[in-house]
């Protein structure tokens, strides 16, 4: 919890998952995105929007970084001798990184937060309480994948014109101006799947819920599931690529193998890896 | 005289507040039927068990007796009314949390109704009044309880509630 971490030994929760301290959590939900399937269409970032109540801020605040796409498409091109430089086919070169809030291990926002509001929850999410937030953007500033978002404007219910409005997600608020806010795996679905295992008595079952950007991914590129039960589907992804959670390093027998997180050398560790073979030219 | 603080396993919440009258279409009386008829809140308020929400019954739920009692009533033909114009009457929310608040009522009935051992399902008004405050004695139902953050902390605190902060939070 962030504010016993406010109070204690950073330079340790920052080491923490290294000894393992993750294995205590229940969950531990984790992405793995395909980079070769990926084909850059975007539906998984229009999912998104709809799921969580995003606010469509057009292209003005768009061009002056105040979107609020809490997951967005990073473009590549290849270097000139991958094809990046064909002038007949410009399409050829380019690859697609869908980014969104690495939920990481030991997440660099959390402890520079001065009022606790985002912190690591029992699932192993990296949360953020919206109206304990009061936007001093600490946290975005030491994000170094720029996943978090900062609201710069009022967006109310009825910002959404009619009959928009209708499609709002009530499991989520609509958040005010003022605070951060970033993906969340979709926690709403997350608890509402917890909620109805609790109920019928049984622990949540591998892929009867999934986030909105994999569900909608008509190339099945994003695969999300618990990291802790190591027959989910994500969890086989991580090991065949002997990406492992707690390393910030991989040391990995097979060099053909795939599998990496963005900016694994930080030491956040990150709970999204990605599968696209470095290329070096 | 603290009626709720029998319910079995359970340290009722405390904290009072005193709210504004919510004026509704029909003075709907909750201690004719929960108290004198003994209606169990359940049996309107339905989707409480099973549900986030409460529910407010359906106007056929009224009209399934009052096609046949006190049909005479001022408040009756006024329902019967609307009923026949098939509009619901257009109830006011009286208990209200910030939309940034997840709070189910399925699983507050499961921890102190169903699951609680020593608890009887007729005596749900006990529980129901723990934040809702003695509905039983009410007519048009008052906000009696803070419902704010403190008042819920103070409650999961002393009945064991989870206290990470995105249980509550959205
Ligand atoms: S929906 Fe799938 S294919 Fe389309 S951009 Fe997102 S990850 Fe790539």
């Amino acid at each position: 919890m962030s504010l016993k971490n406010l109070l204690g030994d950073w330079s340790k929760y920052r080491k923490g998952h290294e000894e393992g301290g993750f294995h205590k959590y229940e969950h531990m939900w984790g992405l793995a995105i395909d980079l070769n399937k990926c084909i850059g269409c975007n539906a998984c970032s229009v999912a998104c929007y709809a799921e969580n109540n995003l606010a469509v801020v057009g292209k003005d605040k768009m061009l002056s970084n105040q979107g609020m796409h809490w997951l967005r498409i990073e473009r590549y091109w290849d270097e000139p001798q991958l094809g990046g430089d064909d002038r007949d086919f410009q399409e050829r070169g380019a690859s697609f990184l869908p980014m969104m809030c690495q939920q990481c291990n030991a997440a660099t926002c959390e402890p520079v937060c001065p009022v606790a509001a985002t912190y690591h929850t029992p699932d192993g999410l990296n949360a953020q309480v919206y109206n304990r937030c009061i936007g001093s953007r600490y946290c975005s500033n030491n994000c170094p994948y720029r996943l978090r978002y900062f609201n710069f404007y009022s967006y109310y219910e009825s910002s959404w014109p009619a009959p928009l409005h209708m499609q709002l997600n009530p499991d989520l608020s609509v958040r005010d101006k003022g605070v951060m806010e970033k993906c969340t795996f979709c926690v709403q679905r997350i608890r509402t799947a917890k909620d109805t295992a609790r109920a019928e008595n049984r622990k949540v079952i591998d892929g009867e819920f999934n986030t909105a950007c994999a569900q909608s991914c008509p190339t099945k590129a994003i695969t999300f599931g618990d990291m802790l039960n190591p027959d989910s589907a994500v969890s086989k992804k991580w090991k065949a690529q002997q990406v492992e959670l707690g390393k910030a390093e991989q040391h990995k027998a097979n060099r053909d193998l795939r599998g990496y997180r963005v900016l694994e050398g930080l030491n956040t560790d990150p709970k999204v890896l990605y599968l696209e073979r470095v290329r070096e030219v | 005289m603290d009626v709720q603080a029998e319910v079995p396993n359970a340290v009722p919440p405390v904290g009072e507040h005193k709210g504004d009258k919510v004026p509704q279409p029909i003075e709907f009386p909750h201690d004719i039927h929960a108290d004198k008829n003994g209606i169990n809140c359940m049996y309107c308020h339905t989707y409480a068990r099973r549900s986030k929400v409460a529910g407010i019954p359906p106007t056929s739920k009224c009209m399934g007796c009052h096609t046949v009692i006190a049909t005479d009533k001022p408040r009756i033909k006024q329902l019967t009314e609307y009923w026949e114009k098939h509009e619901p009457p257009q109830w006011n929310k009286v208990h209200d949390v910030p939309d940034f608040v997840h709070f189910t009522h399925e699983k507050h009935l499961r921890r102190f109704i169903f699951d609680n051992e020593g608890m009887d399902v007729s005596r749900a008004s006990e529980v129901c009044a723990f934040c809702h405050g003695d509905i039983k004695k009410m007519t048009v139902a008052n906000k009696v309880k803070p419902l704010n953050m403190g008042f819920c902390v103070r409650c999961h605190e002393k009945n064991g509630g989870p206290s990470d902060c995105w249980k509550c939070h959205k």
